[in-house]
């Protein structure tokens, strides 16, 4: 068994509710700041090119691992909110297999979350291309 | 006539707005400007009262059509101190000039000629050189400016005689500099090297004379300066206008056209293939008018005291790195160690300010400076001193949310 899942993680409910309690965009930043510490940093030999997702302004890293047909997914950036963003996503999906993730409709999942101006196709974040990578083959 | 940003604000319907509840402080202007009631109104007079193809059609419409497109001609001309009209070719943006003129002079260009940029350059202004480069076995070399874009008698070893073309840009987009423009070009000039000046930073600010420049090309783009998007200019002397080919062919730029052969049509027209921006061309020159109007000095020296103002509040607190200088300059250009620029400028956008974080279109720049990417808040003549201080205080909020591990 590898190092997943990751234990410090929030669950999805916690996850939920602190989110959809945010009122504003400050909230909801404020909130992901939090978030995002429970995020455990990869090494940096870990932080390789090819883990690297294209399409993201800030370094974002995402590496999938199968675990008996489930998927665990560790990943970090060098910004902080996306770091919680990662960890928003990453609570939705770690654990499933991967049709289940394929059937998931994260991107309403996060606009429930108030992350919807996270999923603009503006070039500063990837959580798009994050979205796809985590649902690949 | 004493200048007030906050008479001038008003012509500017957008700036009236709340964002998330909190007022609106603009502060993206190097990217794109915000557009005077006179430009929007221009834009709209010419599809309510003479919209028509211009240059062909004779009947009523296309006559006013097309005096009013030659004028805008004329007023973008007066407004760059052009010494004629026919020197102002239109196009979709600064870009797209300087791909004009890369294209265009690429049948003068050998192996191992050299084609000489600075450090500061946007990416538009170095890529459309490195791929001519590419294309005909030239170098494309770079003069290392400084940071504070300070010109060093070392530099001169960089002109050489197999220096074909000079490029370089008035003023740095990311880290708001002004280059020593003249000096350059007349050390350019000493080996016969084309020379083309990226104005698209400038225009808005400060006074343009392109014949006191003494460049052979000079582009700009009509957003950056109160007009609308998808307009430009490129200007050049006649000689040098003449010897490029035009890298669009079709109708509008012809005189003649047989199958076997096409005459093309004379200057402005030859380098203007297809129906031309027509509501564009009259949007900038309402722009232009709109910025003859004001007293241009004033606006200047508002502007680079809302950045003075930024810089003196932002070093005393010390622990964010400036990359702007303290004076002279309409922008702020900074980084706070441990930080990225991303976080704060969500930060800033959560309450209503907008600024612009990352690598400003100048990796290289970014590279030079050793960062990936800043934080630039950059002024117009409508920003006040409220919104100076509104970016200063986020700003320092931000970084106590996010520094704190």
């Amino acid at each position: 068994m590898t190092d997943f899942p990751t234990p410090c993680f929030p669950t999805p409910h916690a996850i939920k509710q602190q989110l959809q309690a945010c009122r504003s965009k400050e909230e909801t930043f404020k909130a992901l700041v939090i978030l995002s510490k429970a995020l455990p940093r990869l090494s940096d030999e870990e932080k390789t090119e090819d883990n690297k997702i294209k399409g993201c302004e800030s370094a974002v890293w995402l590496i999938t691992v199968e675990d008996a047909g489930r998927r665990y997914f560790k990943a970090d950036s060098d910004a902080k909110l996306m770091r919680g963003v990662l960890v928003a996503v990453i609570s939705l999906v770690a654990g499933e297999n991967q049709q289940t993730i394929q059937k998931m409709d994260l991107k309403s999942e996060l606009a429930e979350l108030n992350l919807s101006s996270y999923l603009t196709s503006s070039r500063s974040n990837g959580v798009l291309a994050i979205l796809k990578t985590i649902g690949q083959n | 006539m004493a200048f007030n940003s906050y008479s001038l604000r008003n012509q500017f319907p957008i700036l009236q707005q709340t964002a998330y509840g909190y007022p609106l402080a603009y502060l993206d202007n190097a990217a794109t400007t915000q557009k005077p009631l006179f430009v929007l109104d221009a834009i709209q007079d010419y599809y309510r009262s003479f919209n028509a193809n211009v240059h062909r059609g004779a009947h009523f419409l296309s006559d006013r059509a097309t005096n009013r497109f030659e004028q805008a001609r004329e007023r973008v001309a007066q407004f760059i101190h052009a010494p004629e009209n026919s020197h102002v070719i239109w196009s979709k943006g600064a870009t797209e000039a300087i791909n004009m003129v890369a294209y265009g002079l690429e049948h003068l260009l050998q192996q191992d000629d050299e084609i000489l940029i600075t450090s500061l350059e946007h990416h538009a202004n170095l890529v459309p050189w490195q791929q001519l480069a590419f294309r005909t076995g030239a170098r494309l070399r770079v003069l290392p400016l400084t940071s504070n874009g300070e010109w060093e008698s070392e530099y001169q070893k960089y002109f050489t005689d197999r220096t074909r073309i000079f490029a370089a840009t008035q003023v740095s987009n990311a880290i708001g500099v002004s280059t020593p423009l003249k000096t350059m070009i007349q050390e350019a000039k000493k080996y016969s090297a084309f020379t083309l000046v990226d104005g698209a930073q400038a225009v808005a600010h400060y006074p343009v004379d392109v014949e006191d420049i003494d460049c052979d090309f000079y582009v700009f783009s009509g957003h950056k300066m109160y007009g609308p998007t998808g307009i430009g200019v490129l200007y050049g002397k006649s000689q040098a206008l003449e010897i490029l080919i035009p890298y669009q062919t079709g109708g509008e730029m012809v005189r003649h056209v047989a199958y076997q052969a096409t005459e093309f049509n004379i200057l402005p027209y030859r380098l203007e293939a297809g129906t031309p921006h027509i509501e564009g061309a009259i949007g900038l020159a309402a722009a232009c008018e709109f910025l003859i109007q004001q007293d241009r000095p004033a606006l200047l020296a508002w502007e680079q005291k809302l950045a003075n103002h930024v810089y003196t509040r932002l070093i005393k607190e010390g622990g964010i790195e400036l990359y702007s200088p303290e004076k002279n300059t309409t922008l702020v250009s900074l980084s706070v160690p441990n930080i990225h620029t991303i976080d704060l400028n969500a930060y800033l956008d959560s309450k209503g300010v907008a600024v612009r974080a990352g690598s400003h279109c100048a990796h290289p720049l970014m590279a030079q400076l050793g960062v990936s990417g800043t934080l630039r808040a950059s002024f117009a003549c409508y920003n006040t001193l409220e919104e100076a201080d509104q970016f200063c205080d986020v700003l320092l909020e931000a970084i106590e949310i996010l520094g704190d591990d």
